[in-house]
């Protein structure tokens, strides 16, 4: 028997293990670490989904909260409850304008600044109040 | 002889051999759990770790014309109690005294939790009794004993639990609680539109209105993933294989808008408080295009409490309820006699006849309230409504005329009303008539009518001629807001000539006025044609002389309508004791209405001209 050929085989076997060992553990680690990445990415990606939809969520629930509180019923309770006494504008106090409003406006406004000049006191708006009418 | 150390022959070739082993080892332990054990442990961890959850769609919303909301889905949670799991947990403390501290610490949330809910700390604390439920013997696969029954692990709490409550819960973080989240409808303006919007029930199951008909478009589709949980069942992101995401419902806008319905609902109720009526109806819409502009009916529900409404208060009766129309059908023969050329706006009648011969027989006419000695125009007839002037205008049209005339104003055949459940309405074909049919249709009686086609009837006319498709949805809108459809003006057909129209609601304006049966409607300003109508109900086969349906059919500006209205009061019983006139029950509310509709849509007053509006109204371009 070739003892010295043994040997030498012996240890090439036992430094190729030790280097499979090697390699295939540090390949092992690797891909755990990657792995652990890739869970970690997986799992932030869900969370933020998961804020994503609570956020939605929380829209809808808000949305349906303001049409709520802004339905003519209940904002008719709230004028009521509040003692507020807006009331629809009735035929009466509207002024139908049958030209430009606004070259009303402009003379208006001109005649408002003609009159601070020459000293006059113009009363520019006469309020008709309509009070808690029903 | 070199020394070997400890590389000599036989401690490398043991080495080497253990090293081969180890290998050999792991290689046989590869094999076998992926080879011979592969599908036995496929299934264990399929059972175990693999599951399909669903993801539902959101329901898309339902908006006024304005962009209101009147329809959306928000998620409700329903709390549940594992006691089970609150009892492993205490049991799996091994210390005493920590046990008891945990028990403590969590007896206290739970009196805190029992607090934020309303309820007593006893009612919590029975919840958290372990108890067990009964399950058939084939599904007792949970624990080791076939006994059938199990452990209670999904104890239901409370329901309709809201978000922010819940955040507040889970912050307490009481051990034991489950809970459930699912999408819920609710409906923000409740009774509002009620009949139009129609609901969703706990099923999931669309039911009436718009959410039937415009399902495909609000549903959305489900979808679906694919994921492995851990041990403690949370999910392993990593792992997620197949995924279909969710895809939200499409939002719907209506015609309806919620102000205008809002008023009318709030005149609906003043004729419930002073007629008590059986039922009542209002309609409005745009005549040029059909769109309905709101549609009330009396009873009525709330959308967020359909569970426990009655079927009965559910239907809408506008589409679904017949009435006799009365005198608002009378516009049928008149203008069919004047689009014939028959007849002139000036054609006088004599309307002192008790009978006539018709078709080689005598016929008698149904009795107006009033005598007039004098022969009546056209116009008259219509102004005041006489039911022997409209018969006569019949008889010259003929059964045959007569008929196709109503049925071409929409009367014997639905309107197309998209969101169902209506009526055809009865109008015999004229081989079926009596002899006295030809004085009685041509005023309203011998036929029923829904209140949809009473309405879009008189819409004929104030739309210059044409027959509108009733509609109620202007567009849908997908997740992002963005326009998919547009729903588009349909004119069922042209029934009359433009000319006549014009004639018509020129007359119809004389209705409205001091000479007409509706002065109570007239609105200082503005033009209004309308007529109103009284019928009397059918009661045991025969006409009851008390129980009337009065109704008033009108629209403004006359010479260029921007609103249709119909009020049709049933059996209205009036304070002062008198008849449920149309123009008692229906027409002053339609004056209300219009009033207010005049500011809301800034209808301006007519301009004054000496001609008729109509040629006024031409002269500028004419209608669109």
């Amino acid at each position: 028997m070739n003892t010295k050929n043994a040997r030498a085989f012996a240890t090439q076997l036992l430094v190729a293990a030790l280097v499979v060992l090697g390699a295939g553990g540090g390949l092992g680690f690797a891909i755990v670490d990657l792995r652990q990445e890739i869970s970690l990415s997986a799992n932030t990606a869900r969370v933020l989904e998961q804020r994503v939809v609570e956020t939605e969520r929380r829209i809808a629930e808000l949305g349906g909260a303001i049409a709520a509180e802004q339905s003519p019923e209940v904002l008719a309770a709230r004028n009521e409850s509040f003692a507020l006494g807006l009331v629809r504008p009735a035929e009466s106090q509207v002024v139908r304008v049958a030209g430009s409003v606004t070259d009303r406006l402009t003379a208006k406004r001109q005649a408002e600044i003609f009159a601070a000049e020459s000293g006059r006191v113009l009363t520019p708006v006469r309020f008709n109040t309509g009070g808690a009418q029903r | 002889m070199t020394a070997r150390g400890f590389a000599s022959h036989s401690r490398l070739y043991l080495v080497a051999l253990v090293v081969v082993v180890c290998f050999g080892v792991v290689a046989h332990r590869l094999i076998d759990l992926h080879v011979i054990e592969r599908e036995h442990f496929l299934a264990q961890i399929q059972d175990t770790r693999h599951r399909v959850v669903a993801e539902p769609a959101r329901r898309g919303n339902i908006y006024d014309a304005r962009g209101d909301l009147l329809a959306t889905t928000k998620t409700d949670i329903t709390l549940a109690v594992d006691p089970w799991a609150l009892q492993d947990k205490i049991e799996a403390q091994k210390f005493p005294a920590r046990m008891a501290r945990y028990e403590q610490e969590q007896r206290e949330r739970r009196a805190q939790l029992a607090e934020l809910l309303g309820m007593t700390v006893a009612e919590v604390e029975a919840l958290y009794t372990p108890s067990w439920r009964d399950i058939p013997l084939e599904q007792d696969i949970h624990d080791d004993v076939v006994d059938g029954r199990t452990r209670a692990r999904f104890v239901k709490f409370r329901e309709g639990v809201t978000e922010e409550q819940f955040a507040k819960i889970t912050a307490l973080r009481v051990a034991g609680l489950t809970h459930e989240r699912r999408f819920r409808r609710v409906y923000p303006h409740r009774e509002l539109a009620a009949h139009v919007i129609g609901f969703v029930n706990k099923e999931d199951v669309p039911s009436g209105g718009v959410e039937a008909f415009a399902d495909q478009y609000l549903k959305g589709l489900s979808g679906w993933r694919e994921i492995e949980r851990d041990g403690k069942r949370v999910e392993l992101a990593q792992y997620r294989q197949r995924e279909v995401p969710a895809s939200d419902g499409w939002g719907v806008t209506l015609s309806i808008d919620a102000a205008i319905q809002y008023i009318v609902e709030q005149e609906l109720e003043a004729i419930v408080d002073r007629f008590k009526p059986q039922k009542a109806t209002i309609l409005v819409s745009d005549p040029h295009t059909g769109f309905l502009l709101a549609l009330a009916n009396y009873p009525s529900f709330d959308l967020n409490e359909f569970g426990t409404t009655p079927l009965d208060k559910q239907r809408n009766i506008a589409a679904a309820d017949l009435v006799e129309p009365g005198s608002t059908f009378k516009i049928v023969a008149t203008a069919g006699a004047l689009n014939e050329g028959l007849v002139t706006p000036t054609t006088k009648f004599d309307c002192t006849l008790d009978s006539i011969i018709y078709n080689g027989k005598p016929r008698r006419f149904m009795r107006d309230d009033h005598r007039y000695p004098q022969p009546l125009t056209v116009a008259e007839v219509i102004a005041k409504s006489s039911n022997v002037g409209t018969a006569q205008l019949g008889m010259l049209l003929g059964d045959r005329r007569l008929y196709d005339y109503a049925r071409a104003f929409g009367f014997g055949e639905r309107s197309g009303y998209p969101l169902g459940r209506e009526e055809p309405g009865l109008l015999a074909d004229p081989s079926k008539w009596s002899g006295i049919d030809i004085t009685r249709i041509p005023a309203g009686y011998s036929i029923a009518a829904t209140p949809l086609q009473v309405h879009y009837g008189m819409g004929v006319i104030a739309s210059g001629g044409d027959l509108m498709r009733p509609q109620v949805i202007r567009q849908v809108v997908d997740a992002q807001g963005e326009v998919v459809y547009t729903f588009k003006p349909a004119v069922r057909r042209t029934v009359l000539e433009r000319g006549t129209a014009e004639s018509m609601a020129r007359m119809l304006q004389r209705v409205v006025s001091t000479e007409g049966t509706a002065r109570v409607a007239v609105i200082p300003g503005y033009e209004v044609a309308g007529k109103t109508g009284t019928a009397q109900k059918l009661i045991d086969g025969r006409y009851s002389a008390r129980n009337h349906i009065g109704s008033f059919v009108g629209f403004f500006p006359a010479s260029q309508p921007r609103v249709l209205m119909t009020v049709i009061v049933d059996d209205g019983k009036p304070p002062t004791g008198g008849t449920a006139y149309g123009s008692v029950v229906a027409a002053p509310s339609f004056k209300r209405i219009a009033e207010q509709l005049i500011q809301y849509l800034d209808i301006k007053p007519a301009a004054p001209t000496s001609g008729p509006a109509f040629f006024a109204h031409q002269a500028e371009g004419g209608r669109r």
